[in-house]
């Protein structure tokens, strides 16, 4: 038997310990969990979402349970870049854990400027890449309307491309007809590695008030609920690309994690689960270790794609 | 913000005291410890992805001495029925404490506590609290009728003053629990401080009666809720900012799990 396998996955220029990464939007700014898991033993962190200015949100009732699930419509709520990097970032560096940005944008020129802005202070902040989200189903402007079309996907992520030597992970809306052209308009634009998937769109009613039970009416679906879906559309974009893939969509135990990793996806991110147990992200990882040491694979990337058909 | 514990406790009993609704006593040590008053915990109620998500509820009693705490809550989905079928010595997972508790000021001589229907989980402890302070408290409790008047006889046993108002008149005062707190407030019994939690009609209309007397309010407050620790921001409440230059009323998006559930009455936007 293995005594000690690898975890370790190379994305683009980042080394991580482990495949295990939190998801944007569900791990605040990093300190929220910090009683709860040392930060130092995850893979990599995915910060909430940011844009230029401050973003106030959507009114509330935003989140709603649905079947293995929930709905949210938080609309980008964030301090903006400038606060993040004056008060977020610092507790953060004393972790040797990489540090992903995910930004947002309404603009091209607002991607752009958020990418330099980061990139200035990524040595000092340890900022360590970027996670670029074209795929937002709560915004108004912007947002998945970048990642629904893949002429926009190409000149929204060249454009950053040609701004920072940041890492550039982009996050693929799963609300398109066929993925696999955005997947590519992605990579061909220059980026270094894809994640997906975003939430899908959907809604709920309460039918003693006929009313929406989101006040933005529709929001994301995330949780177990949606995890086939994220499967097959990692197997899908796995095949297509040749840049690493990052799996997300309702991993919640260790064999969710496994099935993404098979399916083709490099690293692994965790997002709805942060919320029912705060420290499922090391349970993931140890659970990964076990299953390679029991199984008999020394290295976590022998696994990548290994899917038998 | 308070240390959060994530752990399994047992469930020490459990009672129905109304029609669909529960007390629970749970062994805590490590939260009994750290509680305050106003503060909830966040519950994971079923075993497996339905219903998904946990379920804040707020600690309705604090006993540091044995380390229990316990919880009051009222059937009204999926998560609490499967809470109120746990039978006594199950296991429970739990987040807490969580949130930043009523504050009673150490000036305060006359303290008023309001509770509509399940509303007077959180206030159990703080009036105790109070009571132990040397307090001079008085509990108003509101309900649609006499058999879901809840806590009448755990309030009076601290020692408070109690009135309640029923809305059908089955018992005590006919009418809303606000209409008699300003009755009680007419007749000259001013507090100095007003708590309440309950539904959003009760607390706004208590928040105009508490602007008019020049009295501090404290207000507990309720939302859809995910992750209970601050990161999620889907529990959101409106609040007013603190710019005073600015006319016109300005207001932000303040989180009831970690900012709250605890909110002063006049900084929180009712018109909604």
């Amino acid at each position: 038997m293995i005594d000690k396998p690898n975890l370790e996955v190379q994305i683009a220029e980042m080394k991580l310990k482990n495949p295990v990464i939190t998801a944007s939007g569900t791990f605040g700014y990093g300190e929220e969990f910090s009683p709860f898991i040392d930060l130092d033993k995850l893979g990599a962190m995915v910060l909430k979402g940011i844009t230029l200015k401050p973003k106030m949100g959507n009114p509330p009732p935003r989140v709603i349970e649905t079947p293995s699930g929930m709905l949210n419509s938080i609309g980008l709520q964030n301090v903006g870049v400038n606060r993040l990097i004056k008060e977020k970032l610092p507790y953060l560096k004393k972790f040797n854990t990489p540090v992903i940005i995910n930004i947002s944008g309404d603009t091209i020129e607002e991607y752009v400027e958020l990418a330099e802005r980061l990139g200035e202070v990524s040595k000092d902040m340890g900022v360590t890449g970027l996670e670029v989200n074209i795929s937002c189903p709560n915004v108004k402007k912007g947002g998945m309307a970048w990642g629904t079309d893949a002429e926009a996907t190409y000149k929204v992520i060249n454009s950053i491309r040609k701004t920072t030597p940041l890492p550039l992970i982009v996050k693929l809306t799963p609300n398109v007809t066929d993925i696999k052209t955005i997947a590519q308009a992605a990579e061909e634009a220059g980026a270094d590695a894809l994640s997906l998937i975003n939430t899908l769109v959907g809604m709920a009613i309460d039918i003693d008030s006929r009313q929406p039970k989101l006040a933005n009416i529709s929001g994301g679906l995330s949780g177990p609920a949606v995890k086939p879906v994220a499967l097959w559309l990692v197997w899908q974009v796995f095949q297509t690309v040749n840049i690493p893939v990052i799996g997300i969509g309702g991993i919640i135990k260790v064999e969710d994690a496994l099935e993404f990793i098979i399916a083709g996806a490099r690293a692994i991110e965790i997002g709805t689960a942060n919320f029912v147990n705060p420290r499922i992200t090391i349970e993931i990882i140890e659970g990964i270790e076990k299953y390679l040491r029991e199984n008999n694979i020394k290295d976590v990337n022998e696994l990548v794609g290994s899917m038998k058909i | 913000m308070s240390f959060i514990y994530n752990s399994k406790v047992k469930i020490l009993s459990k009672e129905k005291v109304a029609p669909n609704i529960y007390l629970m006593s749970l062994k805590a040590p490590e939260i009994a410890q750290d509680a305050l008053p106003g503060q909830f915990i966040h519950i994971k109620c079923s075993k497996d992805n339905y219903p998904l998500l946990r379920r804040p509820l707020s600690i309705h009693r604090i006993d540091k001495e044995k380390g229990e705490i316990f919880i009051l809550f009222q059937i009204i989905g999926e998560g609490t029925k499967l809470l109120a079928n746990k039978t006594i010595e199950h296991d429970l997972d739990i987040m807490g404490p969580i949130g930043n508790g009523f504050n009673i000021y150490p000036e305060s001589r006359k303290i008023m506590i309001v509770g509509g229907g399940i509303g007077v989980a959180p206030l159990l402890a703080l009036c105790e609290e109070s009571i132990r302070q040397g307090k001079e408290v008085g509990v108003l409790i509101g309900a649609l009728k006499k058999e879901l008047v809840i806590g009448e006889e755990s309030f009076k046993i601290l020692g408070a003053k109690v009135e309640v108002a029923t809305d059908d008149g089955s018992y005590q005062y006919k009418g809303l629990v606000t209409d008699l707190l300003e009755k009680i407030i007419r007749e000259g019994w001013l507090a100095d401080q007003i708590f309440a939690c309950g539904p959003k009609p009760m607390l706004k209309r208590i928040s105009e009666i508490a602007l008019q007397t020049n009295i501090n309010y404290q207000v507990s407050l309720e939302e859809r809720m995910a992750c209970g620790i601050g990161a999620c921001l889907g529990c959101v409440c409106k609040i007013k900012t603190k710019d005073k230059r600015e006319y016109k009323v300005k207001y932000e998006y303040k989180r009831v799990c970690v900012d709250g559930p605890v909110f002063t009455g006049s900084e929180v936007i009712w018109d909604d």
